[in-house]
């Protein structure tokens, strides 16, 4: 259709040059401005922001009492799931970065929802330190386990063991202080988390490693550092690896400059958009993103508004008309008297609604369940030991054997084999242009039984294509648009070239604003002009009309995505607001399964609804802030790149590229990431039943231990860097 | 051998002193952001 005249033109060159006559101003002041704060009946502002390094169930217990007691606030309520605070406050009496400090001086590192996580420093640091303590205490233990026979004279090994103590009390007191918060998190929750097994470990080694220093035996405090240092390194790891894939996705999102053109006393200024008040007077060209609600007071043009309401076709707008903010202008000049901007746009009003109603509770990983069970286990081990050692010889080698258990049984390769398999799945899946925004989006991407498109701007592209016209109307059209680069120029010029017409040169080729070009070819006066939705009309000087068809394209590589997912074993459909004509054309030339049309925002939501209600998990595929609610529904919600912003926002994942062929490397990369967490968490099982069995039986001794522990952890660190092998194999 | 007594707790005494260099390193945002502080310069 006419409609998908997009980022044509008006767009394309923006970005080409947006940078030398398009500043991009800073924000207004600080990113707090542009939360979207709305307010309520009662005139209480209500906000939601993200808090990051929430870790507890107390921790939310005493953000939410700190803020509550705050001047002017009336509720405030902190989500563990989601790490997001709602907060309701009286905007005469408070303002939100004064609340936003508040969390801060808790230790919390509150943000805007829009930004990305920022990074962890704290476990950086505390990384750094235990790597640094393992790696001394490694070259001291090996010297000491080189004297292992009894070549070292005792004040020196003495001098070892002692200097090892002091490098590893740091380590165990202070670097591994997350973990003991998570274990004592879960035991008030009166869960067994996966912190518990490790907590125990490191108390228990670091414990062992203090009395035998003591006594001038050999500790094992080697193993405990580097068991601390692969943990945290698995932490920030997957940390990173979330936060890159976030960092991607906005930037995608905020990546076009939203300022517009207010026009002041003495003439224009660029402003950011959110710095636009109602009564302003911004004027807007071709290519230009609307930058909030308004009444054209001057001018016309066609306006594409896909985005935010999925109407596909352009609308021609005049003085009286309305606009809304993220409607692109596609051709003319308007002047637009501002009613409502930034955060009060329907848009951002639209956005905010879909972002509160996007919370997922986290699911717990592969490990956590496992964890209870392993935690019992390897206690009940333990004491087993303990009691068989102290009945058959007695106490101290009792005390041996159950340390050197509990200390191979510390669950270093299990707590590690989803974090770095999941961030290595992450980055190979955002490497071909799907970045996912979280660990479990990939792994909800891998179980996808139904895969559902929009149609505008995600199984179609941007490009229209010529239906149908007469050659010698497509001659003298191409004659005038070959001088353009609009859309629908370029699709009659390669008609044109594709039929083997030679094109002929027009003269006083001029715009007319917001209704197409004259021109004179041949010596006569022609006139080209928008008819009805998906037509051109070229006009002659006795005004009688021709037309030419346009049809809007599939992209390029939809019918081989489709085809590929449907080999995989899913069903595939399009779920479009359009006419069922356009939506069967469209759907038949991707191939899919079944074809919805005329389906509003909220009934795209409750299609999708129902299927799940019927057993699949649904991957949806959409562009535009009308497909805002159907992205929020799906298990998986997959925004295309260059749709609406808000749409970016509610999505588990973005596709960065103009293309669908992404999806399929998301689930390669999904496959393969969770097929490396089944194959390491099998390994850390196998890994921890032989070292256990032979713990029990007495085998294993502090070199013993410091060998196994690394090679454990090595196994399941090779495994995560078998991912991105595995994806290149497959997309052989 | 005897060296080493002295300097075994000077090296710990150092490697306490740059542990805490880093610290203060990774505390005032140095590791924030470690691609693309090298990029930028390409990008004037």
């Amino acid at each position: 259709m006419a409609s998908e005249i997009i980022r044509g033109a008006g767009l394309e060159r923006y970005y080409a040059e947006r940078e030398t006559w398009a500043p991009r101003p800073e924000p207004a002041s600080g990113s707090w401005d542009r939360v979207p704060v709305s307010l309520d009946g009662n005139g209480r502002a209500v906000a939601r922001v993200a808090v990051d390094g929430l870790r507890c169930a107390s921790c939310v217990w005493v953000t939410e009492r700190v803020l509550e007691n705050s001047p002017g606030v009336s509720a405030a309520t902190v989500s563990y799931a989601t790490g997001r605070a709602t907060l309701q406050w009286d905007p005469t009496v408070t303002d939100l970065p004064t609340l936003a400090g508040r969390i801060a001086a808790l230790g919390y590192r509150p943000r805007p929802l829009t930004e990305a996580e920022k990074p962890d420093r704290d476990l950086a640091a505390r990384l750094g330190v235990a790597a640094f303590a393992a790696m001394n205490i490694m070259l001291l233990a090996a010297s000491v386990y080189a004297g292992w026979w009894g070549e070292m004279e005792p004040r020196y090994s003495a001098l070892f063991h002692w200097t090892q103590l002091v490098l590893a009390t740091p380590v165990a007191l202070w670097c591994a202080e997350p973990f003991f918060r998570g274990a004592w998190v879960g035991l008030r929750n009166r869960r067994l988390h996966m912190d518990l097994p490790i907590a125990l470990g490191i108390s228990i080694l670091y414990l062992h490693g203090a009395i035998a220093t003591l006594l001038g035996r050999d500790a094992y405090l080697d193993s405990l550092a580097m068991l601390v240092a692969l943990l945290l390194a698995g932490r920030l790891l997957e940390a990173r690896g979330r936060r890159r894939s976030a960092e991607a996705a906005l930037a995608l999102a905020t990546s076009v400059p939203r300022t517009a053109r207010r026009e002041t006393a003495s003439g224009l200024e660029t402003v950011p958009v959110e710095a636009l008040q109602p009564g302003d007077r911004i004027d807007l060209g071709p290519g230009d993103e609307i930058g909030a609600d308004g009444e054209v007071c001057e001018g016309s043009g066609q306006v594409r508004m896909a985005l935010v309401t999925g109407e596909a076709a352009p609308v021609m707008v005049g003085p009286g008309d309305r606009v809304v903010a993220g409607a692109v202008l596609l051709d003319g000049a308007l002047s637009v008297r501002v009613e409502a901007a930034g955060r009060n746009t329907l848009v951002s009003r639209m956005a905010t609604e879909l972002e509160a109603a996007t919370d997922r509770p986290v699911e717990p990983s592969a490990a956590d369940r496992i964890a209870p069970w392993f935690t019992a286990a390897t206690l009940i081990i333990a004491a087993a030991t303990f009691t068989g050692w102290w009945l058959l010889r007695g106490p101290p080698p009792a005390l041996t054997a159950t340390v050197a258990v509990l200390v191979v049984a510390c669950p270093c390769a299990l707590a590690l084999a989803q974090p770095l398999a999941a961030a290595a799945g992450l980055g190979a899946s955002a490497r071909r242009g799907l970045l996912l925004r979280s660990t479990e989006a990939l792994l909800r991407l891998e179980r996808v039984t139904l895969v559902v498109f929009d149609k505008t701007g995600t199984l179609t592209g941007g490009a229209l294509r010529v239906a149908a016209a007469e050659s010698e109307t497509l001659r003298v059209a191409a004659g005038l648009e070959r001088y353009s680069n609009h859309p629908i120029a370029r699709a009659i010029v390669d008609e044109a070239i594709r039929r083997g017409i030679p094109l002929p040169r027009a003269s006083r080729v001029q715009e007319i604003p917001g209704n197409g070009l004259s021109g004179e070819l041949d010596g006569e006066q022609w006139r080209l002009s928008g008819g009805g939705p998906g037509e051109v009309r070229l006009i002659d000087e006795r005004g009688e009309s021709r037309t030419i068809r346009l049809a809007d394209q599939v992209r390029p590589d939809a019918a081989r995505t489709v085809a590929a997912l449907k080999n995989e074993g899913l069903r595939v459909a399009l779920l479009t607001g359009d006419h069922p004509d356009i939506a069967t054309r469209i759907g038949e030339a991707a191939g899919v399964d079944e074809i919805v049309a005329r389906q509003d925002p909220l009934a795209k939501a409750a299609w999708i609804a129902a299927r799940q209600a019927e057993g699949n998990r649904v991957a949806f595929a959409g562009d535009g802030v009308n497909d805002g609610p159907a992205l929020a529904a799906a298990d998986v919600g997959i925004a295309m790149g260059q749709g609406a912003s808000s749409s970016v926002l509610v999505a588990d994942g973005v596709i960065a590229t103009e293309s669908l062929g992404p999806l399929l490397a998301g689930r390669r990369a999904a496959r393969a990431a969770r097929r490396a967490i089944t194959i390491n968490l099998r390994r850390s099982l196998v890994y921890n039943i032989l070292a256990v069995t032979a713990a029990v039986a007495g085998l294993v001794n502090p070199l013993v231990a410091a060998v196994l522990m690394p090679l454990s952890s090595g196994l399941v660190i090779w495994g995560a860097s078998r991912v991105e092998a595995r994806v290149r194999r497959e997309e052989k | 051998m005897n060296a080493i007594l002295f300097l075994l707790p000077i090296a710990l005494i150092l490697g306490a002193v740059f542990a805490g260099l880093f610290i203060h390193a990774v505390r005032s945002g140095q590791f924030d952001d470690l691609d693309d502080p090298p990029r930028r310069i390409l990008k004037d």
